[in-house]
């Protein structure tokens, strides 16, 4: 079973030192180790978006994100695991090493 | 496979129950979701798992949880489930799930295992019938979804989780004491028995939360009472009126025992909760011979220790009841005036108020205050007795 564990932000500020060591430590004891890994990664700040719509004859762009809010989506793990509590305990941890908060949902 | 993982864990028993709680698994698992592609790597990876989960719990938990390990994991294997994996308390961790908000829980509950009908848990809870419908199918998809599962908890998850349950089986034997439907019985064994029998479970994998305790006596001295509070004629009994040679002495007992562990645990320092208190309070009536020897001002005590734990406008209600029996139903009805703006909808706020009333000698108000109690009662018996209350006023 796999969970996307999205990272919500609402600060403009990129990951600190601090904790991107967290979250290395985090992906390599934890999900690495007892093989959880799936994917991860962080990403570019919402302005860096581009939207494209190619549902007509020609492709739209747009610039800037297709939801403008306070919240963003700065990163996310996939993770492997058994079932859901197993996935809140590993998105908790998540949660600490990257100090901010997390959604976790089931991949279909 | 069993060598496979003492090879890798270094330990027979390790090895020997994660084997068996992976077989297990796969006869829980492989039916409802399929025979995997390579069963063998499945029960493998499996084993491994629960042999890791069961060393990170052996090196997390402290001396207070040895008990409930034992419990949880009986010595002997191959038990991965024993007589205490009930069934029923699986399905309740379930629908007590934190993931799930909390009016969800307690609807999933009452449909799940207490078996309650949409429009009762409606009715019980003030809400829609339609919102507690939605509720229940939106959590039941969630559940499935997200995969929450479909067991007890880890003994390292136990105590936060079992607060939560406690709430929800609290509730469902409510339900079963003062039933509110116009067309069910007005006291629901079944479910009271449901929710002690939970909480007996609870217990069994809990015995030294005092909460759990704490609740176990809560029912056991209110279920004991159970016989004496409906009349022949299907009329709610009030405490003071009620033939407390008819209560269940057992049931009694077993509650004052309970009681009496706990202040044991209080008097060695151990701060006690909700329930704790509520079952104090119980066992200060039910130590009583005749009402007349009630301790009240030990019930009053009880109550302020509980107010400053929980100041919800109900239990400042029952609080001013005590005090009536203490400082006269004059200052308890100026207590009880001060809950007007929350209580309002709520019928025993009018009950409490009709009652004070009347001692006080004034007839209409009181009759003013029964009819909006009756009006907004929902359980025959007690819609019976506050009938015959205020038509006996003069």
């Amino acid at each position: 079973m796999q969970y996307l564990v999205s990272v919500i932000d609402d600060t403009a500020g990129l990951a600190t030192p601090d904790e991107m060591a967290a979250i290395d430590a985090f992906n390599d004891d934890r999900l690495k180790a007892e093989g959880h890994w799936v994917f991860a990664g962080g990403l570019g700040s919402p302005s860096s978006a581009t939207v494209i719509d190619n549902r007509g004859g020609e492709a739209v762009l747009t610039d800037g994100p297709f939801l403008e809010s306070k919240e963003y989506l700065a990163g996310f793990w996939i993770i492997e695991a058994a079932d859901l509590d197993v996935a809140l305990k590993l998105a908790a941890e998540g949660s600490k090493a990257c100090n901010r908060k997390v959604e976790v949902r089931p991949f279909l | 496979m069993v060598a496979a993982l003492t090879r890798r864990f270094g330990d027979l028993d390790i090895a020997e129950d994660a084997a068996a709680e992976a077989f297990a698994t796969a006869v829980e698992r492989w039916p409802a979701d399929g025979v995997p592609p390579n069963p063998g790597a499945w029960l493998t990876t499996t084993a491994n798992r629960k042999a890791i989960d069961r060393i990170r719990r052996e090196n997390q938990r402290d001396g207070k949880h040895k008990e409930a390990q034992m419990v949880v994991d009986p010595p002997d294997p191959p038990a991965p489930i024993g007589a205490i994996d009930d069934e029923r308390l699986r399905l309740v961790f379930t629908c007590c799930h934190p993931a799930l908000a909390m009016e969800t829980r307690v609807a999933l509950t009452l449909r799940m295992v207490g078996g309650l009908s949409v429009p009762e848990i409606a009715r019980a809870f003030l809400a829609q019938e339609s919102t507690v419908g939605r509720r229940i199918t939106r959590a039941k998809a969630k559940i499935k979804a997200a995969r929450i599962p479909y067991r007890v908890p880890s003994v390292e998850d136990l105590p936060a989780r079992v607060s939560g349950v406690l709430a929800v089986v609290y509730l469902v034997f409510n339900e079963g004491y003062l039933a509110t439907g116009p067309d069910t019985d007005p006291v629901r064994h079944d479910l009271t028995a449901e929710a002690i029998r939970l909480t007996r479970l609870i217990r069994a994998l809990m015995p030294e939360d005092g909460e759990v305790a704490g609740l176990l006596a809560l029912m056991l001295l209110t279920e004991a009472r159970r016989t004496a509070r409906v009349s022949a004629s299907g009329e709610l009994v009030t405490l003071d009126e009620q033939d407390r040679g008819a209560w269940d002495a057992a049931l009694v007992a077993e509650g004052h025992r309970l009681v009496r562990e706990r202040l044991a645990a209080a008097a060695a320092g151990v701060a006690p909760g909700r329930y704790q208190i509520l079952a104090a309070i119980n066992a200060v009536h039910t130590s009583a011979h005749d009402v007349r020897d009630t301790d009240w001002s030990q019930v009053v005590a009880l109550y302020d220790q509980l107010v400053r734990l929980d100041p919800s406008p109900i239990i400042a209600l029952n609080r001013a009841v005590a005090v009536a029996e203490t400082d006269g139903p004059e200052v308890a009805l100026a207590a009880v005036d001060r809950l007007e703006d929350t209580l309002a909808g709520y019928h025993a706020y009018h009950a409490t108020r009709a009652d004070l009333l009347r001692r006080l000698g004034c007839s209409q108000k009181s009759r003013a205050a029964y009819d909006k109690a009756i009006e907004l009662a929902g359980n025959t018996a007690e819609t019976a007795y506050l009938t015959r209350r205020r038509d006996q006023l003069g």
